[in-house]
């Protein structure tokens, strides 16, 4: 088998299983078996293995390092997002997040699977050392920050799904009292996916991914000014991706600020929420989302760009993913703690004795 | 006056400044020509708010942070120890089985009333991070400002010099000739890399260089970058009868670098130097034990905890009542 076959393999294996991975963790969602997201954490586990020797065997046939064209960047990226998850599982059971985990990957490498994928020489451009250094830095820097939205969605998930049982514990011992009957535990339930984990864990996991992905994005927007320096006569441009990628620094850099600064952890985690959808606005929007309105308004697409990404399914995936991550966002939104409920059980209860 | 040196040294504000430029930033992405938004009065006012109070907000706490680092107390109450979030006492411990335990740690020791009395740290650089990235920024900023006034003020910043083959060209006191102009290619036909060989005649000093795409020619405060070429001579006979060169000043840009890195220094040492503090005191045949950390609070009472655990085990009858681990 030669290296090109054994690429395809890999990665046709590990779109797969990050497919069916995805699929066990939806169901593990919404029937609540522990086995299920086992199972859907040995396959990203599988899926991702195979993702490592495809990459390496496209490396290795390509003669340059796998991140050059959409293709390449997008396997990558989803494999060190899988890599990410794994590391996270080393030393806690994090299992429970391949619920957010497992779809990007797949779908970010499905976004993979429908690029041009043959090999291209490298451009007289990307001909430097900074290749190695700069994009997978950044690359892995955007990496952190998925895993750090990650823990930030079920961060504010858990918290709401707290207050809201402490309203409902709180709302039947109301009753209770007011039934003149001894209320029951108002110790808060927590089911399913975020059973698991503790406010301050998940907190702690955004937290220290921010820790890792903000010096990493630092590092490469330094490197990045250096390489355009010598290539492209100037170290900044106020290009797209250079002043998206200045967004996203400046909002992990509140982050970090408003954590340093104890703004309170809701506050952060939304805060790590807004920071990964600049992520994606970065890597996507302004790789593909600009060049799709470039026909229509009069934007400009600067020098960074992937060969070979077909604007359309991109600008479809940008919108696709912003759009899951509002909408989830808006589930997040606590109601209110004093609901009408409460005040007619103890109004009836003044009336009535007993129900 | 005062509360305006509030305000701009409060984090708050600094923090709603970079949102209303994360929020232009936005915007201008989308504004064909970067000048127009990038270059404009209100950018240029904000990124100067910013380096102001960037810098104040600094200035205004490095004197206490220095004052509480370096007149740290060593002989504390027992409320102080109870007090701090990882508190234990170690019975049958001698305070100099602890020092000579600690490792790594600038201890400081004294003798209150017969007691004994242990302070150790280490760390302290990292309270300072913050603060070195802050300086780092305007090292930074005054680097992109020196480049920006003195690359305005040089004739030959933003130039094209488009010489010819074999020709050459008078540039700030010395000349450039092109010697030679090659593009080579991949199997496939596609452009492997273009590279101009000139060479440098200034006085009787003659440097030959090749410039290539990723490496440009820097000499005398200039940096010549590959333009452009004759590409239907090229495309016809194989030579290029002109390049052209993009010319331009280097000043500032050593500043730029080094604010980088300072401010990239500042930044792992805020975010990875915690600042570790324990307090030990004779007690009871024993001793009490305090410690805290400002970050990483979680492993360094785990460190705390091995340590505790190694000196009651090496101690006759030796014993750890932890009190507080917050």
């Amino acid at each position: 088998m030669d290296a090109a076959t054994l690429e395809h393999l890999g990665f046709e294996i590990a779109l797969g299983t990050y497919l069916i991975s995805s699929v066990l963790f939806v169901l593990y969602f919404s029937e609540k078996r522990r086995r299920l997201a086992e199972m859907g954490f040995f396959l990203a586990l599988f899926g991702f293995i195979f993702q490592t020797i495809a990459l390496a065997s496209r490396w290795f046939y390509a003669g340059y390092p796998p991140w050059v064209s959409t293709y390449e960047v997008m396997s990558f990226f989803a494999w060190a997002i899988v890599g990410g998850y794994l590391i996270l599982n080393v030393k806690s059971d994090y299992k429970n997040a391949g619920l957010l985990i497992a779809p990007l990957a797949f779908i970010l490498l499905g976004f993979a699977s429908l690029q041009p994928s043959n090999p291209a020489p490298l451009i007289p451009a990307l001909q430097s050392v900074w290749l190695l250094i700069h994009v997978p830095i950044v690359i892995l820097s955007y990496c952190a920050f998925v895993i750090a939205f990650v823990a930030s969605l079920l961060y504010l998930f858990k918290d709401k799904q707290l207050s809201e049982t402490q309203t409902v514990a709180v709302i039947k011992s109301q009753q209770e009292i007011a039934a003149k009957s001894a209320p029951q535990g108002s110790a808060p339930e927590s089911a399913g996916i975020l059973a698991r984990f503790s406010l301050e864990q998940l907190d702690d996991v955004a937290y220290r991914s921010v820790a890792i992905g903000f010096p990493l994005l630092t590092i490469g927007i330094i490197t990045g000014a250096i390489w355009a320096e010598s290539a492209w006569g100037s170290y900044w441009s106020w290009d797209p991706k250079e002043t998206w990628s200045l967004i996203t620094w400046l909002v992990f850099l509140v982050y970090l600020h408003a954590k340093t600064q104890n703004w309170g952890a809701s506050l952060s985690a939304y805060i790590a929420s807004f920071g990964f959808l600049s992520v994606i606005c970065t890597f996507l929007g302004v790789g593909y989302v600009l060049p799709f309105l470039e026909a229509y308004l009069p934007v400009s697409t600067g020098l960074h760009a992937y060969a070979g990404g077909d604007v359309i399914t991109g600008t479809l995936l940008f919108i696709g993913i912003v759009g899951a991550v509002v909408v989830l966002l808006f589930a997040t939104r606590k109601k209110p703690p004093n609901t009408t409920h409460v005040l007619p059980a103890r109004e009836d209860a003044e009336h009535e004795p007993t129900s | 006056m005062n509360f305006a040196i509030r305000v701009l040294t409060s984090a708050r504000f600094a923090v709603s400044v970079v949102a209303l430029f994360i929020v232009i930033s936005i915007v201008g992405t989308f504004v064909p020509g970067g000048d127009v938004v990038f270059g404009s009065p209100l950018f240029l006012a904000l990124i100067a708010i910013l380096a102001i109070s960037t810098v104040l907000c600094s200035l205004t706490r490095i004197g206490p942070l220095w004052h509480e680092l370096t007149r740290a107390e060593v002989a504390v109450s027992d409320s102080f120890i109870d007090s701090l979030p990882y508190s234990a006492h170690l019975s049958s411990v001698t305070v100099t089985e602890v020092r000579d335990n600690l490792k790594g740690y600038a201890i400081r020791e004294s003798k209150k009333g017969g007691t004994t009395f242990l302070f150790a740290q280490k760390g302290r650089t990292g309270r300072f991070g913050s603060h070195i990235a802050h300086f780092g920024v305007l090292i930074l900023l005054l680097g992109i400002a020196t480049g920006a006034a003195y690359g305005y003020a040089n004739p030959y910043n933003n130039k094209i010099a488009v010489i010819a083959q074999g020709g050459s060209q008078q540039i700030d006191g010395f000349v450039l000739r092109l010697d030679n102009f090659n593009v080579s290619y991949y199997d496939t036909g596609a452009v492997r890399d273009y590279k101009a060989t000139v060479t440098v005649l200034d006085g009787d000093r003659a440097e030959t260089h090749d410039v290539t795409v990723n490496g440009p020619l820097t000499y005398k405060g200039l940096t010549f970058y590959l333009y452009g070429y004759d590409a239907n001579g090229v495309a016809q006979s194989g030579k290029a009868s002109w390049v052209a060169f993009q010319i331009k000043s280097t000043t500032g840009i050593p500043l730029v670098w080094a604010g980088a890195a300072v401010t990239l220094a500042g930044i792992m040492l805020s975010l990875y130097v915690p600042h570790k503090r324990i307090w030990i005191k004779e007690s009871h045949q024993g001793v009490d034990l305090g410690a805290s950390s400002n970050k990483s609070a979680k492993r360094f009472f785990r460190e705390i905890e091995s340590l505790c655990t190694k000196l009651v085990n090496h101690a006759q009858n030796g014993n750890a009542h932890r009190r507080n681990m917050r």
